[in-house]
């Protein structure tokens, strides 16, 4: 039996699984696709909901802290550039494929793939990609981040001068049925006050303004922080942005209905963040036929049972960690990949008792969700011979 | 596996070829007869297969009630059978694909396929009921275009054809024109329409491969107004003039050459309305709407008023005609007499 | 047959400029003959581009009435099934028809109030107290008053049915059917009388309902006459003074066979499409909005062509 365990994804979660792992006596392979850890924290001007969250200023202090543990870990190796190109084998014993051509045995593997943000390009409403003031959230933490392009500072992308007037609009790619999303993102409303909340603190005169559905700032330490940003100025205001038009002097003109108030709101804007909901990560569907492991229709990974084995993917000995099962905050990563690493840590110790539930995969998220249809042009879906009934799911691409 | 977006990214609309039912508009035969016409011509003009009512026995195709249909006075019930006799006669000739000339036709045709997916035992009823009306059975197309998808697709080929190009003959500058696709073609099926409904490009593209340059402005794809019952009924036409309006001072700074249309009711009200505005406000617009029927035989060189009928506008087109370089002979525009009735 | 008993009533060939009042007294049948022997005109010999002596049926008194017996007639002689569901459904409670309804029963299902329907709806941005969200919350409240409210307001017929609401909803809701689908059980409970707007209904009946029995067509070109268009403007007025032969000029059949709008249909098409219309139930509509006008004319001391007028140009 092969002790080594082996974790494909070199975030925040698959380095805490790494380090944990470490801890208990446990050696591991960790790979990361990239030329560096961390993920997607080292972006973050700064995390939340405290803005230095155990003292680290932003994200790269907290990943180059992690990594520092990790390089000091004697039972843990990393690869750089690295991605697994095939498994084969079963549980105790895979033995993995990787792209630089050697194959490494081992007891279990970890995937710690995390997310892909939601390109906003296909919603035309927005105008992102057509106008150069309508900007990502991603790229709004990286114009606050001081590491970034403008050094911290709120500038127009039309012209380079500063940005008075900021609009975020949250649930771009979520909660919207009709792009085949009907989840929610979890975070964004969270990740949006913090980056309001940073602008109003560094320029008191901005206006902000965040177009929300719901402010779902739930976990602890999160509703203070949206009155916190509120006090400090954020306005909200409660209705969907149904479209973002340029003006010619390349501001913004958002639209949305302050259904509060029950008012049509117009205004303009020099800069609109969209606050983008969260995909699988770009190899989702490769590492699923890889792995043999199944995806919810969200497109994250399933688990086996959602109360008793959440990490527990749906083949024997591979696990789930991070944001690979579905968007959480920074905390919960790290939270996932101390569970994980216990969770292997048993799998591994004790292998001959059948550790992994039978015939059993979460039936919670499998669920058809009732769509209107699936559109075919392939072929002639109304051929006279068989009258269609009404189809209740159908499957693309992703 | 991922849920199925209703429109999945990277729908690519599939339009037919070749071999075609056409079928009339109501507002356009009123209006501007000239721009339905226009089609069986330019059809014929790509040697395209074609059939309409061209003779006494075809004349059996009739509207398809969907103004009545959005003004509330049909049911839903006999929109469905009168599509799907229109849908029999096309069978009986043979004919899978059917472009309608009005947007609204187009949005009420695929409306009645939807239904026959989500409602069991429908086409059964629908069957039943049809025989009994007229003995004709239900046969469903293959495809159902609107006749601007059939022009996108071979804009390139037109363009080749074309005496002249959306261009300022003076200057070589591209003509500045607003594309504004009808709200049943884009909005109702987005993922019908050739790219959705925020980005629709049905017109943009024939603009484009015209020698034109398009105008983005915030009220792009806001509605025209006409509102069927809001634009049928006098009181109510306030709202029809007001969303025109709207429309105008929007796009005015950017000072369009052209609004082009592929929708009846569009190229009607945001024509006519111009007048009532400039009584109303003093404002002169003076842009030119045109069908895309219309824009296309008058880039052939046919004749503006023998064969585009542009004397049925009410804001001049003649300007546009100058600075494209088509002449024309303005006093061919009247009769002397009037018709009796 | 029949002689006429009317002492109102001139000869058939003047019933054109005759009221409803004075056609009353006329048997259906001999309306019905005077109507098509009227309109069918021969085309003209002389090669002129016009019709010399058209005679105009649309918009008149005449074709009205003529409507109001032939609908009513062929209602009775044979129902069809649908016509029967409606006249039955218009017994039922609001909340039976949003649950029974081909369109309404789908066109909702859930709906977060997000805005943005209202955010981009003309309507909502040309009349101020319209809203679609509160049709939608009338609808999702499943309050049975609430709904009687609903389509006795005028709010319910402020929409313009363009559909810009129907890509932009989150939840797919086809707010667009919803409300054509509350306005036609508005009609067939009598509710749209309460409401400037609905009234307007019984005139949409005869304009669109009037070509669609006679003329298969939902607008003929001359129905649009200049003076019920001076928002159009002396161009127009113009050229609809000489539409037809503007018309012919560019390859159109205004009243003759041919293709396209305005062509004249053979009386066997106009005969399928009248029993599409009839197999569809829109009868039992259009006998109820009579029926619901000729009420209302009464009780405001109106007859009945005076009532068509004045809703026309209410509001």
């Amino acid at each position: 039996m092969a002790n080594r365990v082996c974790i494909i994804g070199g975030g925040v979660a698959g380095m805490q699984v790494a380090l944990v792992l470490n801890t208990l006596g446990i050696s591991s392979l960790l790979v990361e696709k990239s030329a560096t850890l961390g993920g997607r924290v080292p972006l973050l001007s700064k995390t939340f909901p405290f803005f230095n969250d155990d003292g680290f200023n932003d994200g790269k202090e907290f990943t180059d802290a992690l990594e520092r543990d990790l390089r000091s870990a004697p039972l843990s190796e990393v690869r750089l550039n690295t991605m697994v190109t095939d498994v084969e084998g079963d549980f105790p014993n895979f033995t993995i494929r990787l792209s630089d051509g050697s194959s490494v045995q081992a007891g279990s593997i970890v995937v710690a793939t995390g997310f892909t943000p939601f390109d906003p390009t296909s919603l035309k409403e927005y105008g992102y990609g057509d106008y150069a003031n309508v900007i990502t959230a991603t790229e709004l933490e990286w114009m606050l981040n001081p590491r970034g392009p403008t050094g911290g500072k709120l500038l127009r992308r039309s012209d380079g001068k500063p940005a008075q007037k900021l609009a975020i609009v949250f649930c771009v790619g979520s909660r919207n049925r009709r792009i085949g999303a009907p989840f929610c993102s979890r975070i964004c409303c969270s990740y949006s006050t913090k980056q309001a909340s940073t602008v109003m603190e560094r320029s008191p005169h901005t206006l902000v303004v965040c177009f929300y559905m719901d402010v779902r700032t739930y976990d602890r330490g999160f509703e203070e922080m949206y009155s916190l940003a509120q006090e400090r100025g954020v306005k909200y205001i409660r209705g969907r942005v149904s479209r973002c038009k340029q003006l010619p002097d390349g501001s913004i003109l958002v639209r949305a209905e302050n259904t509060l108030l029950s008012r049509p709101f117009s205004g303009e804007f020099d800069l609109v963040s969209l606050s983008t909901g969260m995909r699988p990560c770009e190899h989702a569907d490769e590492l699923s036929r890889l792995l043999g492991i199944a995806r919810g229709p969200d497109g994250f990974f399933l688990c086996r049972e959602w109360f008793r084995h959440p990490h527990d993917a749906t083949r024997d000995g591979v696990f789930l960690a991070g944001c690979a099962t579905g968007m959480k905050p920074i905390r919960n990563c790290m939270i996932d990949g101390a569970a994980v690493a216990a969770r292997v840590a048993a799998v591994l110790r004790d292998t001959a008792s059948l550790p992994f539930p039978r015939n059993r995969v979460t039936t919670n998220l499998v669920q058809p969700i009732p769509q209107t249809f699936s559109i075919s042009s392939e072929r002639n879906m109304y051929d006279s011979s068989s009258f269609p009934k009404g189809e209740t799911h159908g499957h693309h691409n992703s | 596996m991922a849920v199925a977006a209703t429109i999945p990214l990277g729908t690519i609309k599939e339009i037919p070829e070749n071999d075609f039912f056409l079928t009339p508009s109501c507002i356009l035969g009123v209006f501007n007869p000239g721009s339905e016409v226009l089609i069986g011509r330019i059809y014929d003009l790509l040697g395209l297969r074609w059939r309409a009512a061209g003779d006494r026995a075809e004349s059996q195709c009739t509207c398809c009630t969907g103004f009545s249909s959005h003004g509330e006075v049909i049911s839903i019930e006999s929109t469905l059978l009168v599509a799907a006799r229109i849908w029999s006669i096309a069978a009986e000739l043979g004919i899978e694909n059917i472009t309608t000339a009005c947007v609204t036709s187009y949005a009420i045709h695929n409306e009645c396929l939807e239904m026959y997916k989500h409602e069991p035992g429908l086409d059964e009823r629908v069957d039943r009921w049809l025989l009994q009306a007229c003995g004709r059975r239900l046969h469903f197309p293959k495809h159902v275009v609107h006749a601007s998808d059939i022009l996108y697709r071979y804009r390139d080929v037109l363009a080749e054809k074309f005496q002249h190009r959306l261009v300022e003959r003076r200057t070589g500058q591209p003509l500045r024109v607003v594309d504004h696709v009808g709200c049943h073609y884009a909005k109702v099926f987005p993922e019908k329409s050739v790219g959705g409904a925020e980005g629709c490009d049905v017109l943009a593209a024939m603009i484009r491969a015209w020698g034109g340059q398009t105008v983005d402005y915030p009220e792009r794809r806001h509605c025209c107004g006409m509102g069927f019952r809001q634009c049928a009924i006098r009181p109510n036409r306030g709202y029809t003039m007001a969303c025109v309006l709207k429309k105008l001072e929007s796009m005015e700074p950017w000072k369009p050459d052209l609004i082009l249309t592929n929708c009846p009711g569009c190229n009607v009200f945001l024509d006519k309305e111009q007048w009532a505005i400039l009584q109303m406000t003093g404002k002169e617009y003076d842009i030119p709407t045109l069908s895309y029927t219309e824009l296309a035989g008058l880039l052939l060189g046919w004749d503006p008023y023998d064969v585009v009928g542009i004397q049925s506008h009410t804001v001049p087109v003649e300007p546009l005609l100058d600075k494209i370089g088509i002449p024309f002979d303005p006093s061919k525009q009247w009769f002397s007499e009037t018709s009796g009735a | 047959m029949k002689t006429k008993q009317s002492t109102k009533a001139g000869a058939p060939a003047s019933f054109v400029s005759n009221n409803g009042d004075d056609l009353k007294s006329v048997s259906s049948q001999t309306l019905v003959d005077a109507y098509e022997k009227l309109r069918d005109q021969s085309e003209p010999s002389n090669g002129s581009r016009t019709y010399p002596k058209l005679c105009v049926l649309h918009g008149t008194a005449f074709e009205r009435e003529k409507d109001r017996r032939e609908v009513r007639e062929w209602a009775s002689r044979c129902p069809a099934e649908m016509q029967k569901w409606y006249e039955e459904a218009r017994h039922q409670s609001c909340l039976w028809w949003l649950k029974n309804h081909l369109v309404a029963k789908r066109a909702l299902s859930s709906c977060i109030a997000c805005g943005v329907c209202t955010s981009q709806c003309p309507a909502a941005q040309y009349y101020g107290e319209y809203n679609p969200r509160a049709i939608v919350d009338a609808v999702l409240s499943e309050d049975e008053d609430q709904l009687v409210a609903l389509l006795k307001s005028d709010l319910l017929w402020y929409c313009g049915q363009c559909g810009s609401c129907k890509p932009m909803c989150p939840r797919e809701n086809n707010l667009m059917g919803l409300i054509s689908s509350l306005r036609f059980l508005a009609q067939l409970k009598g509710y749209h009388l309460y409401s400037v707007r609905g009234r307007q209904q019984y005139a949409m009946r005869h304009l669109c309902g009037g070509n669609l029995w006679n003329r298969a067509c939902t607008l003929y070109f001359r129905n649009p006459v200049a003076a019920n268009h001076p928002d159009f403007g002396p161009r127009y007025a113009q050229y609809h003074s000489q539409a037809e032969c503007q018309m012919v000029r560019v390859g159109a059949s205004p009243d003759r066979p041919g293709q396209f709008g305005g062509r004249k249909l053979p009386p066997e098409t106009l005969t399928e499409f009248r029993s599409c219309v009839a197999g569809g139930g829109t009868l039992a509509l259009w006998n109820q909005l009579e029926k619901s006008a000729s009420e209302d004319a009464e009780k405001k001391g109106l007859s009945i062509d005076e009532y068509h007028d004045r809703v026309n140009h209410e509001g």
